[in-house]
């Protein structure tokens, strides 16, 4: 039987996501109240150290995902445009024309206007470009941090933690002046508590991936990972993964995976496509489960509260994007075992060439030593415009018959 | 005459020069950025050599939206390597970095990847940075078999000040509304200070004559950008009736303008150089980068800025709005010309050239 002839199969998103949409409608009516109160508010560029942010009582908020938002909700044109009209070229991260195009466009809409704006680089280079923009346009006071890239786990430990160390007091600094706070340590030591819970119950669910059927699918992941974005270091975070776990334990108590007949278990490498979210379902409508994407695991690190600077420093340099490729190539080799993949996606990502630049060796590695059979196909996470629907479901198309043929 | 003929033949052929590097048994380290300090690789009797993106196309083991310059340079690599000991790559933009990760799967050759801060003006960014030279020190000493004191390290630091004095003081010919050294000669110059030994560069242009140049009446521009060696690119602006006469090029004064100040410690020294020198656009503060243009621009008496930008070039597309704003401010227009390939695209941007250098005529 062709697989495209398969009727539609029916595919189960966890109760728990579905919380996620209230969630982010309080986070953001809270960073409004935080403003009527007179409290200083953040912009930042994601991993970037909520928690140290949350014990100076300086309230965060991340245009990236503010840009996620808008392209899944079909509402990004206007600030891509706006941005646009300024001169940013349509070949710039989409993320960063949306913000832009918000902050030219007056603000007025879910963020309120920074205080300040802080950004570390370790996802990307353009982290630098867009805050210095940003900075340019609001006239907001800006911090920006280096990650230098891993390329060792000696790093963690040397003089490149160091850096990253002294870098967390200068910003500890910088705020405790120019807003009158005091870091509370014990506040600290409690916020990073909290992270920690958060990724060991995000990791712990995660690994429940492993389990055939798949507990948790890619609709679930992109939505979950929402409080680990911006609210590592609270409760409201620490109850949603608690709640989640428990879900998806009792899904693998009950055998009962993501799509009733799980035929493929795939690896989703990328940043998702916020405004095509329904190509997860594309893929579960053909047996096809996503078990695994490193873009969720990003979030999540251990930390460590008898350290808590140190810990956090580590945390911000060892994001996913941040690490050397070897170490990178022997986590994909892990996992490819570990979660019984059978299949990878790559998304190449028009807005992201720090992940994109690299990843037709990486698809190497994937076919040549894991034998791995890979699909990649290019878009744009945010933009729509940067995107063929049809031409990138025909090639899901061969890309499962294939699977299914082989 | 005859060096300026000379330099063009290099520019247009490098690879010569680095057959000649190979056949005089020298052994050849290869870099692509300006922030990276030959003097360490000199004092360590390697050769240094500027890899470009002549003769090449984008590659085939990079996306179409990556910026095309690096995507060839990683092909040059690729297709050079035997004629290289090793490379370092810089950490200045995404495309850069990245090559380093597809380099590190690709070349059999020891490859060091410097990390350079990007927030030049913090103060902890100096002992970073000296902490970075020091591995770099390292891992030529250890890939090499060889010893790097204080006292070859200034002598290197002499040599390149010395060829930057040179390149400096016929740059400096054009100012005070001067016409006297054509911008495709000086770029050649300066590419070829990148390729050639320095003992050799300085030796050929000491004894040379420069400041015959014409081009009087033409109409004075500054060059905002990355690197550029097609050099197409700047003769499209003089045969359109432009005289460039200053420039912030990583192939232009971004390479020689500023010299290392003596020191007891070289390495110190080189930091402190390579940290403060002309801002690089994917550095902070963007703000020094603007004075600096609009600095530059004033003492050369330009009276336009031309921002050749590589399609996908992320530093240059994002200042590009805010140096348009600054000059504005300042009175002075600018204008951007975006190209990915400029050989097939030089019609185009000969047209747009010439229709800016017209309005300013005007």
């Amino acid at each position: 039987m062709k697989l495209n002839s398969r009727k539609k199969k029916r595919s189960r998103v966890l109760q728990t996501t579905r919380k996620i949409g209230e969630l982010i409608v309080n986070y953001f009516s809270k960073a409004w109240d935080v403003k009527t109160q007179d409290k200083p508010v953040a912009w930042i560029t994601v991993f970037t150290p909520v928690e140290l942010l949350y014990a100076l009582d300086v309230y965060p908020i991340a245009p990236e995902h503010f840009g996620a938002l808008c392209s899944a909700r079909g509402t990004i044109l206007d600030y891509l445009k706006e941005a646009e009209k300024e001169g940013y070229s349509q070949d710039l991260c989409s993320y960063s024309r949306c913000c832009l195009g918000y902050a030219l466009s007056g603000l007025n809409g879910p963020m309120p206007a920074p205080d300040m704006l802080v950004t570390f680089r370790n996802a990307c280079d353009v982290y630098v470009k867009w805050w210095q923009s940003l900075h340019i346009h609001l006239g907001t006071p800006m911090f920006i941090g280096e990650a230098p890239y891993v390329l060792t786990y000696d790093d963690l430990n040397n003089y490149v933690l160091d850096y990253v160390v002294k870098q967390l007091e200068q910003l500890i600094e910088l705020t405790q002046n120019k807003f009158g706070v005091k870091l509370d340590m014990e506040k600290l030591v409690n916020a990073v508590n909290l992270s920690d819970k958060a990724s060991e119950l995000w990791l712990q669910t995660l690994k429940l991936r492993r389990v055939r059927p798949c507990p948790l699918g890619g609709r679930d992941s992109a939505s979950d990972i929402f409080p680990l974005v911006v609210m590592q270091g609270t409760e409201e975070a620490v109850e949603f993964y608690d709640e989640l776990l428990a879900e998806v334990r009792d899904r693998v108590k009950r055998k009962e995976g993501v799509i009733e007949k799980e035929e493929f278990r795939l690896m989703f490498d990328g940043i998702w496509l916020w405004h095509a979210f329904d190509i997860i379902k594309y893929f579960e409508d053909k047996g096809a489960v996503f078990v695994h994407e490193p873009y969720s695991e990003a979030w999540a690190f251990r930390l460590d509260s008898s350290k808590p600077l140190e810990s956090i420093a580590r945390k911000v340099l060892s994001m996913g994007l941040n690490t050397d490729i070897d170490l990178r190539m022997e986590k994909f080799a892990d996992t490819i075992e570990d979660y019984h993949i059978d299949g990878a996606i790559l998304f190449s990502n028009r807005s992201c060439k720090s992940w994109s630049a690299p990843q037709l060796v990486t698809a190497e590695t994937l076919n040549n030593q894991l034998n791995i059979p890979y699909l990649m196909f290019e878009g744009d996470m945010a933009d729509p415009r940067q995107y063929s629907e049809a031409q990138v479901k025909g090639r899901i198309d061969a890309f499962m018959e294939m699977l299914s043929e082989s | 005459m005859q060096i300026q003929r000379k330099m063009r033949e290099f520019s247009r052929d490098p690879t010569s020069l680095l057959r000649r590097h190979n056949d005089g048994e020298a052994k050849v380290v290869g870099y692509m950025c300006s922030g990276i300090p030959e003097e360490i690789i000199i004092a360590a009797g390697l050769q240094p050599y500027r890899i470009s993106n002549i003769g090449e196309h984008t590659s085939s083991l990079t996306p179409s939206f990556i910026c095309p310059f690096a995507s060839a340079v990683l092909e040059n690599i690729l297709r050079l390597e035997d004629l290289f000991q090793g490379f370092i790559v810089a950490h200045t933009c995404d495309p850069m970095w990245r090559i380093f990760d597809i380099l590190k799967k690709k070349v059999n050759k020891p490859l060091f990847f410097l990390r350079v801060p990007h927030n030049t003006k913090n103060e902890l960014s100096f002992d970073f940075m000296r902490m970075e030279f020091r591995r770099l020190k390292m891992f030529l000493e250890r890939n090499f078999v060889t010893e790097i004191n204080n006292n070859s390290l200034q002598s290197a630091i002499e040599l390149c000040n010395h060829t930057r004095d040179l390149l400096r003081n016929i740059y400096l010919l054009n100012r005070n509304n001067e016409y006297k050294v054509k911008a495709s000669d000086y770029f050649s110059l300066v590419l070829a200070s990148a390729w050639m030994s320095k003992q050799e560069f300085n030796a050929l242009v000491e004894a040379s004559e420069f400041g015959s140049g014409k081009g009087q009446g033409n109409i004075r521009l500054h060059v905002n950008g990355t690197a550029i060696y097609d050099l197409n690119l700047i003769t499209v602006i003089e045969d359109s009736g432009g005289f460039v006469v200053s420039d912030d090029l990583c192939t232009g004064s971004r390479y020689f303008w500023d010299n290392v100040e003596p020191s007891q410690d070289p390495l110190s020294a080189l930091t402190s150089r390579y940290l403060t020198r002309t801002p690089c656009p994917a550095q902070n503060p963007l703000d020094d980068r603007l004075r600096y243009l609009s600095d530059m621009v004033a003492s050369f008496n330009a009276r336009g800025v031309i921002t050749y930008a590589e399609k996908f070039c992320d530093p240059i597309l994002y200042d590009f709005v805010h140096i348009r704003n600054k000059l504005a401010s300042d009175g002075i227009p600018s204008l951007l010309v975006d190209y990915e390939s400029p050989t097939q695209e030089i019609n185009r941007i000969r047209n747009r050239v010439e229709a800016f250098i017209e309005t300013l005529g005007d």
